[in-house]
């Protein structure tokens, strides 16, 4: 592309130097005689060399040229310089909004039919400044909070420009601040859009809804059928399930430094720093505040600041100044009271301080309660329980509180620290309702990233005995020791409990032995030919396996015996979502070596069992074949080893819990063993365990590697 | 002079040329690096005076706007701050009373009398109740059941209403709550009015039936839609995404499906439930199925919607989009199908089995209202073992219990306490404290009854003066214990089973290859079961165990059975204790009658029988391999 660049400016340069020319030949005096035609043709070879170099230069560093090249695909105009549109009188207004709208009933779901990626596709109206007849402006044109906003739209994958194609609609009418609104035009701005069709899959963004004297807790602007996002909403005015409730942005999120305070005592336990709070509510607070002394501090606006202090970053009680919002990081408890509005910015101010606020508003809808769990992070006090707040945040246990403390700032980063960061949740709750089987779940919406990373959900979680009269699959992988082979498959199928054999052949140059050449056996035995000599095969979901209990075994496991194995089944019985396991293994951290080893002598431990005689849960022959993190299963097949570490890693992984080992004792009577069932008399069972669980998501694939390494050395078998 | 004009011309052509050049210049510029976006969307313009545009607020109008008293709330509306009194109930806690009915009723009715009365909260005399309930009766057409007498204007009532066409507007509900089968979603007041299930008549009252899943995973042969029908029975659809089974567009091409009478639950993958609420009532088949329901467009409140997270269990789809829906779940991640199966039994079986569930799961709501910040978190609900069983009174910190240590990435603490239990005064067990105290592990060895606040360990080793245990056998015991926080692990073992001749329940302390029960003697368990055992049993049962003592034993494993669904675990035990201790073993081989007596009593209490056997014990890897002594580290097991 640079090289298109230089040929155009050569090009330009070249045009302004015939400009030159002609004022050259204005100044014959100073220019010695020569022939005319050469001397023209000298100046201008002259003046295309150094115009050319003027050039060049003058846009390497205009500074306009230097800018990111993704910025130059976009257009770059002056508010200002928008399109006036006229809105006649007697245009016509939306109806006021429909309580009664539910998705299924007022949104238009087929607009969001085609789309396979299920994400919602967002339109948004193209700026214009709207005028009534005399030409007096209905509003501000757009304030730099909802420009923020749009843009955080149009960036993001919800975007298109292609109305035809979008799902919700966006007008750029600035609705933020109800107070900034001439109400009735507005709502014919509304009405005159091109895709209106009584607000259908359009969405407004308010945050300062109502207005004096009565202060509605929903924008009064006529808007028909519109989803509205508000910062404010009371049980009242909300739609549950249509509209979404946000927060109000809190300037100071982006103007002041506030990092993150550690858990730890705190100086205040309650603290209320809103300025205008009716007299009847502080004189509660005051009250509060005469009765637990130091432990409550009430502030409100000062009086007698100097010149040039911003009066919104101060507070003070009697005469002591306080900074504000940092003070909020001194109490534990903040106060939240709701004023003429109910939604109020300095619940953003509080919840990222760390401070756990205490709501005191009644009816109030808090932000994005579709999805966030409030009671994880707040405390919600009616308005006539207030004198009783502080015996009630008083019973809370401080685990509890720090946890809260916690949840506070983790809602602040992820919903409410800017403008992008509210537009994105508003539209994904909208998402989720439109493509609820491809919903965020609670977990994601809520839970810290500490703690995502720290749990596990385990994918088999229901206390389940599955009965015994399943039986399990045995899946025999093998090559081309057929003598073998038939001695294990002998050997399984007489295991009671055995539905079904599958031997998975792996060798493509040899055909399988004829079938009369089989043993004879009385459960249906199945042969998979593959495709490709690969280890993975062992573990394909194939759709033969109809039991939800898998025995994987090799073709060279003759040791073990029927009454063994229908042992391990029933203890897999009782253990579905783990591995059970014959041959154990325990991989150990070599401190000398820094690094994971592998230990097959016999331990105190076990955190492995080898596949080469497991039963397991067939999902995780899904997991292992489709789920597997990373290249670990290319690599296993592209090595031929490691397959069973790999396997024990998964499950390990995806559960939390450690493998069984299984041990087989022929000469030991124990003294439990008489026999009620098919479980034979001479012998014991044993079933080991090991205590370790290992669960590594980092040094997964480099434990592995040394593994096969050590593996490969000659230790595995 | 014609060579002068020719320049001249010439050279206003190139200038004018270059005027045009140079102000397209800037264009091309512009133009050339946006061609290989060129079918990127256009996006939202780059103002360039960003910087100047106003700011939503004004700084001070955010603080700053008026203030304004107190509002009354509007137009009869109701919420919980606004007409819940909830000022009576933290004192005494939540305490119900039921107002009398006149005249007869219905078993239906009767059931879910029984079941309040059964439960924690219940209380005999109005003036202690916080919150009284009234049973809205099913009467003729036109009419509504009279208002009690201390109705107060409806004030901290709960009106149950479950039939599905209820007396109209014409009762005066006051401020009454309303706990409805299948509300619809208009007249329902969330975080205020609790919405039911839609119960069958039949509904038992404790116990149920168990959840239909007999396997995690859906079985390959089972079709992937069942539709409920309008008469009650559901239908199976094929698998063949051109048809689309709810929608009569597409009516001629449905595929091979098949009819299953009324009453029979579905056997599929997934449920299909259309929105009208007579169809709420295949939602709990669909739960009890296993079958992922699938509603279109419900028309009705999901029940006890205020806690269960019903995105976990079904899926609310869109009915006007028939194709992408199918789409949808037939392209469903085999993990999500997994996730969603499993939740359906938990739920089933957590809250919806039986009428007392339903009842108590109502009631344990309006608890969590009046508790506020120390309510049930939402895990607590939504994952096994369920809210009815993990009492928030316990603790607000999800570690404390057994049940949610992989969840929350936490593990149980290292340390156990010894609680020994002296029938009689007379010599301390010496022997035995010193054993226990032997192991590294142990925290507090008391010789006394323990008060349950002075247990400060998660795991409690329970022990009789006459147990004897070795040091290695308790610490082998233990750290299996840290693996199954939420099961009890004991030595010894007792086994439950069904005595035809009889025609009982009866239990056994032979030795065989089966077990259901240890007992508490000396086993290790989560002491939040001291909890549960001490609030939740219904007070029946507990003077049952208090006054047969091998009742205890019996009831403490019907608990923890109860809540895991799991059978208990078998650690080894040396050999010569049972030869030295045999009245370790109450009842012998041929247990008394009482004590037969006793886990039938325990059995009824319950509603079904939540034993569970195993025929496994976990034994230390090395046991008993054939390998030095000195390289195991628990070798004093071994010891004959």
């Amino acid at each position: 592309m640079g090289q298109v660049y230089l040929e155009r400016e050569e090009e330009a340069a070249c045009v302004i130097m015939c400009a030159s020319v002609k004022y050259n030949i204005r100044g014959p005096a100073l220019i010695p005689r020569m022939k005319s035609k050469h001397r023209i043709y000298y100046i201008t070879l002259f003046s295309i060399v150094l115009l050319g170099l003027i050039a060049t230069g003058m846009f390497q560093f205009w500074p306009h040229s230097i800018e990111s090249s993704s910025d130059w695909s976009v257009e770059k105009r002056s508010v200002r310089d928008v399109p006036v549109v006229r809105l006649p009188a007697d245009s016509p207004i939306p109806e006021r909004g429909d309580l009664s709208c539910r998705m299924h009933t007022c949104f238009d779901v087929y607009r969001c039919g085609f789309n396979p990626k299920n994400k919602i596709k967002v339109y948004i109206y193209s700026l214009k400044k709207y005028v009534d007849d005399f030409g007096v402006p209905v509003s501000n044109t757009i304030s730099r909070e909802y420009n923020e906003l749009l843009t955080a739209i149009s960036d993001s994958d919800y975007y298109t420009d292609d109305i035809s194609r979008a799902c919700l609609f966006v007008p750029s009418i600035d609705v933020l601040n109800q107070n900034t609104l001439r109400i009735k035009e507005t709502a014919q701005a509304l009405a005159q859009l091109s895709r209106w069709d009584r607000g259908t899959n359009h969405l407004l963004f308010n945050m300062l809804p109502g207005g004096p004297p009565d202060y509605n807790t929903a924008l009064d602007v006529p808007r028909d059928r519109a989803l509205l996002a508000g910062g404010g909403f009371s049980t009242w005015t909300y739609r549950q399930g249509y509209d979404v409730s946000i927060p109000v942005y809190s300037p100071l999120s982006a103007e002041v430094e506030l990092p993150e305070k550690g858990p730890g005592p705190r100086r205040y336990f309650l603290l209320s720093s809103q300025p205008a709070v009716h007299p009847e509510y502080r004189e509660d607070l005051e009250a509060l505040q005469a009765r637990h002394g130091e432990a409550v501090l009430v502030l409100d606006k000062c009086t007698n600041l100097s010149e040039g202090v911003l009066s919104v970053r101060r507070r003070c009680h009697k005469h002591q100044v306080f900074d504000y919002p940092q003070v909020l990081q001194e109490a534990t408890f903040c106060v939240v009271l709701r004023g003429a509005r109910l939604g109020q910015a300095v619940l953003s101010d509080v919840l990222r301080a760390g401070c756990v606020p205490v709501v005191i508003a009644d009816s109030y809808v808090l932000p994005f309660s579709e999805v966030l769990d409030w009671k994880r992070a707040s405390v919600v006090v009616p308005e006539e329980k207030m004198s009783e707040a502080y015996s009630i945040l008083q019973s809370i246990p401080q685990r509890q509180i720090e946890e809260m403390q916690r949840q506070a700032r983790w809602f602040w980063e992820a919903y409410f620290q800017s403008i992008k960061a509210i537009a994105l949740a508003t539209l994904q709750i909208i998402n989720d309702r439109i493509y609820p089987y491809a919903a965020l779940s609670y977990e994601e919406w809520n839970d810290p990233p500490t703690v995502k990373r720290g749990s596990v959900s385990n994918p088999l979680f229901l206390p389940l005995i599955p009965p015994q009269s399943q039986g399990f699959t045995a899946i025999v992988l093998t090559y081309d020791r057929v003598e073998s082979l038939f001695r294990v498959i002998t050997e399984v199928s007489k295991v009671p409990s055995l539905s079904k054999l599958l031997v998975v052949w792996n060798n493509q140059n040899k055909n399988p032995p004829e079938d009369s050449l089989w043993p004879k056996i009385r459960v249906p035995l199945k042969v998979v030919r593959t495709a490709e000599n690969k280890l993975s095969n062992r573990f394909f979901p194939y759709d033969e396996i109809e039991t939800e209990a898998v025995l994987a075994i090799d073709d060279d496991i003759i040791m073990l015996t029927s009454d063994e194995l229908q042992f391990g089944y029933e203890v897999w019985r009782e253990f579905p979502d783990r591995l059970v396991g014959y041959p154990g293994r325990l991989h150990l951290w070599d401190h000398e070596m820094n690094k994971w080893k592998y230990e097959s002598e016999w331990t105190n431990e076990v955190s492995m069992v080898l596949t080469g005689a497991a039963f397991y849960h067939k999902y995780f022959n899904y997991l292992y074949t489709y789920k597997m993190p990373g290249d670990i299963k290319n690599w296993v097949d592209a090595h031929m080893n490691c397959e069973d570490i790999a396997m024990n890693f998964l499950v390990a992984n995806v559960t939390g819990k450690a493998v069984i080992k299984v041990t087989p004792r022929k000469k030991f009577k124990c003294p439990e063993c008489t026999a009620i069932d098919g479980l034979s008399l001479d012998q014991t069972h044993m079933v080991e365990r090991h205590f370790q669980h290992f669960r590594g998501r980092q040094w997964w694939f480099s434990a592995c590697l040394y593994w096969i390494i050590k593996a490969t050395q000659g230790s595995i078998y | 002079m014609q060579s002068w004009r020719g320049k001249s011309l010439w050279l206003a052509l190139s200038a004018s040329w270059l005027l045009i050049l140079l102000r397209v210049f800037p264009l091309l510029r512009l133009a050339v690096p946006a061609r290989p976006w060129a079918s990127a969307p256009q996006g939202w313009p780059r103002w360039l005076d960003t910087e100047l545009l106003p700011s939503f607020s004004q700084p001070g109008e955010l603080p700053e706007d008026a203030p304004q008293p107190p509002q009354a709330p509007r137009g009869g509306g109701c919420d919980w701050g606004a007409c819940f009194d909830a000022s009576k109930c933290r004192t005494g806690g939540l305490k119900v009373f039921v107002h009398p009915v006149a005249g007869p009723i219905s078993a239906s009715h009767r059931k879910i009398l029984a079941s309040i009365e059964s439960s924690r909260y219940h209380t005999a005399s109005p003036e202690e109740a916080c919150l009284l309930l009234f049973l809205s009766l099913e009467v003729p057409a036109g009419e509504c059941s009279p208002v009690p007498q201390q109705w107060n204007g409806g004030r901290n009532h709960l009106v149950l209403d479950l039939h599905p066409a209820p007396c109209p507007q014409t009762f005066q509900l006051g401020r009454a709550m309303v706990a409805k089968a299948s509300p619809t979603v208009d007249t329902f007041r969330p975080g205020f009015d609790v919405a039911l299930p839609l119960l069958p008549e039949a509904h038992p009252l404790r116990g149920g039936a168990p959840g239909q899943l007999r396997q995690h995973s859906p079985h390959p042969g089972v079709p992937l839609l069942a539709l409920a029908e309008e008469r009650g029975g559901w239908r199976t659809a094929g698998t063949d995404p051109s048809t689309c089974p709810w929608d009569g567009r597409c009516e001629q091409d449905r595929g091979p499906e098949q009819t299953h009478p009324g009453g029979t639950l579905p056997n599929a993958t997934f449920c299909l439930i259309p929105g009208h609420r007579p169809d709420a009532l295949h939602f709990l088949q669909a739960l009890q199925a296993g079958c992922i329901p699938v509603l279109l467009s419900p028309r009705w409140e999901l029940p006890f919607s205020e806690v269960i997270d019903w995105t976990k269990a079904a899926i609310v789809a869109d009915e006007r989009l028939p194709f992408q829906v199918l789409a949808a779940l037939q392209e469903m991640p085999l993990t999500r199908v997994l996730a969603l199966r499993q939740q359906t039994q938990f739920l089933w079986d957590a809250y919806f089995s039986s009428v007392e569930k339903v009842m108590h799961t109502t009631l344990e709501i309006i608890q969590d209202r009046i508790f506020g910040a120390s309510a049930h978190a939402s895990l607590l609900w939504n994952s096994p073992p369920g809210a009815l069983l993990a009492l928030p009174t316990f603790s607000t910190s999800l570690s404390d219990f057994p049940f949610y240590h992989l969840q929350w990435g936490s593990r149980p603490v290292g340390r156990f306490s010894a609680l020994i239990w002296v029938g009689a005064p007379g010599q301390p067990p010496l022997k035995l404290i010193q054993a226990v105290a032997g192991s590294q592990n142990c925290a507090q060895v008391s010789d006394r009854f323990f008060p349950h606040r002075a247990i400060s360990t998660d795991a409690i080793l329970s022990l009789d003066a006459h147990s004897s245990v070795t040091t290695s056998e308790v610490d082998f015991a233990f750290l299996v214990w840290q693996s199954f926080p939420e099961r009890m692990v004991g030595f010894l073992t007792w086994n439950h089973f069904w005595d035809e001749a009889q025609g009982g329940w009866g239990y056994t302390a032979e030795r065989a290859n089966e077990f259901s029960m240890v007992l508490t003697s000396a086993a290790f368990y989560h002491r939040y079961y001291h909890t549960l055992f001490t609030h939740s049993l219904p007070k029946a049962l507990r003077t049952l165990a208090d006054e047969t003592p091998t009742c205890v034993d019996i009831l403490m494993n019907f608990l923890v059975a109860a809540v895991t669904k799991l059978p208990p675990i078998k650690v080894p035990y040396g050999k010569q204790h049972f030869e030295a201790t045999p009245p370790l073993v109450p009842g012998g081989p041929e247990p008394q009658p009482t004590a037969r007596d006793c886990i039938n009593q325990m059995a009824a209490g319950f509603g079904y029988m939540p034993l569970v056997s195993s025929r496994l014990r976990l034994d230390p890897v090395l046991f008993k391999d054939p390998v030095s002594v000195l390289r195991k580290k628990y070798r004093s097991l071994e010891k004959p």
